[in-house]
């Protein structure tokens, strides 16, 4: 029932794109964001997509797989495109019905920015897909560390992202669970008025908030009792380690962005 | 109610990196008022494989039959009829969600409509028959009990809907001696009791053996085995190469029989408890003299 969640969801493999440090991985979708930004023609929007494919190709993930990615974003997209034909105006008139216009630059703008949104999403799943969440929180850890010295609690923080992605998964398999037994005793959650609907939720909700809590206090019991007292003076297990990928990754975003930069209006 | 399943698979997330076909080719043919023993190790399909008797999952492709009702891809079972096909999940004690036990076990007849003295009626049956005391335990709570108890509250609960088949996933799992046995003659003596027809998804061959009368033996969703008990456990050598033991008393007739001369050996076909008991006291008593 749940499944199709998957979307966005950690797919293990040896790519380059797997293999590279999510430190690199991360810092080069801030760069690459910006550069999105930027691009303002034809030109540099075809230079970040086929950026973007070549990137796809580096995951050796299906292009389908990861089209899907763009399942839940696009309605957006979709609405962007008829604001900025409908609302936006400037240059040559397309299309003429009374006071309503179609016009040059609101086709533009429908289509530069619904690239520009397609383009942050597919990138972003990239990451995702590609990125363990535990190598994704602790490269995110490491970038913030900084910050830690003027009392951010980073670490904390990361851990709790960690164990929350961490247990998304297990909820959700938890949920269906539920679901379908209460379905076996012959629960409805699809019928009914909006009260009758929500009064249907409480057999799911308080035996996966019991479940919930149960996790939680296994987990807290389990950590303590192997000696974890937050992160100072903790080691790791897997280094973080920059490599020629990530070499590789510095090289292209400097070429990406001059590129841009040059060939942008 | 008879239960067919003609050439069935099942296949999760379609299309996805994680495709897994989880059921492959399944076909048997239970007959009404059967007790079966589903078997296999972990991950071989055995809770895909009953979640498709009311519908929870569709196939992806063969047909299924129970009664007169058929489901295929494209043809769910309707809701009426889910109350036909008792489901008690892995662990039924994490659904519960009432204040109450009374109310608890009613959630499940409540859902059908049934008039609300005769929901009253079949929660107290229903929990007579798990063994738990009406009148003592209605008004308590559900998570104040032990993790038995619980068990059988929850087992209560799909109980009071009065299916025709009862289908149960590892009922047993992580219950202590007692609790086991609590549960189990309470499952076969409601079996005999309502002629129901039960599918009991275990892992131990030693239950299967003490209330099967038909076994399916699945491994990496296919069907590895199935018949009679007897027949099951005399492919000794096929069960090793499935990583599954024949019960003790098959393993002990076996052992006995090697020691003994050819002629005096039990019968192979010997596998319940009480039976080999019978025929040990048989051989052993001494006839009496005149
Ligand atoms: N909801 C699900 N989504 C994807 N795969 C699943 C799901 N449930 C079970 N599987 C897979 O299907 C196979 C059979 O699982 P299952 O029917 O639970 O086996 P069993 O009950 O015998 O342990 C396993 O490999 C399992 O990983
Ligand atoms: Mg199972």
């Amino acid at each position: 029932m749940l499944q199709n969640i998957a979307i966005g969801q950690y797919v293990p493999g040896h790519s380059f794109l797997h293999r590279a440090d999510p430190r690199s991985k991360l810092l080069f979708i801030i760069l690459f964001a910006t550069l999105v930004f930027l691009a303002n023609n034809a030109l540099t929007y075809a230079v970040l997509i086929a950026f973007t494919l070549y990137a796809g190709l580096l995951s050796r993930l299906s292009l389908g797989y990861i089209l899907k990615s763009l399942k839940p974003v696009w309605i957006l997209i979709v609405f962007t495109i008829v604001l900025h034909i409908f609302m936006t105006k400037g240059g040559t008139v397309y299309f003429q019905w009374g006071w309503f216009t179609v016009e040059e630059r609101g086709v533009q703008q429908a289509i530069f920015i619904s690239f520009r949104l397609g383009l942050l999403v597919i990138i972003s799943s990239l990451l995702t897909l590609t990125t363990s969440p535990i190598d994704l929180t602790e490269g995110l850890e490491r970038l913030l560390g900084p910050f830690a010295r003027i009392g951010v609690p980073v670490h904390d923080i990361a851990l709790m992202m960690s164990i929350a992605i961490r247990f998304i998964p297990t909820l959700m398999e938890e949920t269906d669970k539920i679901i379908k037994a209460q379905t076996a005793r012959g629960a409805n959650f699809t019928s009914g008025s909006l009260i009758k609907r929500a009064q249907n939720l409480i057999p799911i909700a308080i035996p996966l908030f019991v479940s919930a809590f149960r996790r939680a206090e296994d987990l807290a019991l389990a950590m303590e009792a192997r000696g974890y007292r937050g992160g100072v003076g903790r080691t790791r297990l897997h280094k973080l380690a920059f490599s020629w990928r990530d070499a590789g990754m510095a090289v292209a975003g400097v070429l990406l962005a001059i590129t841009i930069g040059w060939w942008r209006a | 109610m008879q239960i067919t399943f003609d050439q069935v698979s099942h296949v999760y997330g379609k299309g996805t990196p994680f495709e897994r076909i989880a059921l492959h080719d399944i076909s048997f043919m239970i007959p009404s008022g059967s007790f079966v023993g589903i078997i296999g190790q972990t991950g071989s399909g055995k809770s895909t494989l009953i979640q498709h008797l009311n519908g929870l999952l569709l196939p992806s492709a063969g047909k299924i039959t129970l009664g007169d009702t058929v489901i295929t891809a494209k043809q769910r079972l309707p809701h009426e009829q889910r109350r036909d096909i008792g489901l008690v999940f892995q662990y039924p004690e994490h659904q519960l969600f009432e204040e109450t036990v009374a109310k608890d076990v009613a959630f499940g007849p409540s859902n059908f409509e049934l008039p609300e003295a005769m929901v009253d009626a079949r929660v107290r049956e229903a929990l007579e028959i798990v063994g738990l005391d009406y009148e003592k335990v209605k008004d308590r709570s559900p998570f104040h009990m032990s993790g038995g108890q619980m068990r059988r509250v929850a087992l209560a609960g799909v109980l009071a809907m009065q299916p025709k088949v009862l289908v149960l996933d590892e009922p047993t799992a992580g219950l202590d001696p007692e609790g086991r046995n609590l549960i189990l003659e309470a499952i076969y003596r409601i079996h005999q009791e309502q002629k129901l027809t039960t599918l009991l998804v275990t892992h131990s061959m030693e239950e299967a053996a003490r209330y099967a009368d038909y076994m399916l033996v699945l491994a990496q969703g296919k069907v590895a085995l199935q018949g009679k008990p007897d027949e099951v456990f005399m492919q000794a050598e096929r069960l090793r190469e499935l990583a599954m033991d024949v019960p003790e008393t098959v393993a002990f007739v076996s052992r006995l029989n090697q020691m003994l001369p050819d002629k005096e050996g039990l019968p192979n076909s010997v596998y319940r408890e009480e039976e080999l008991i019978a025929h040990l006291l048989e051989r052993l008593s001494v006839p009496k003299e005149g």
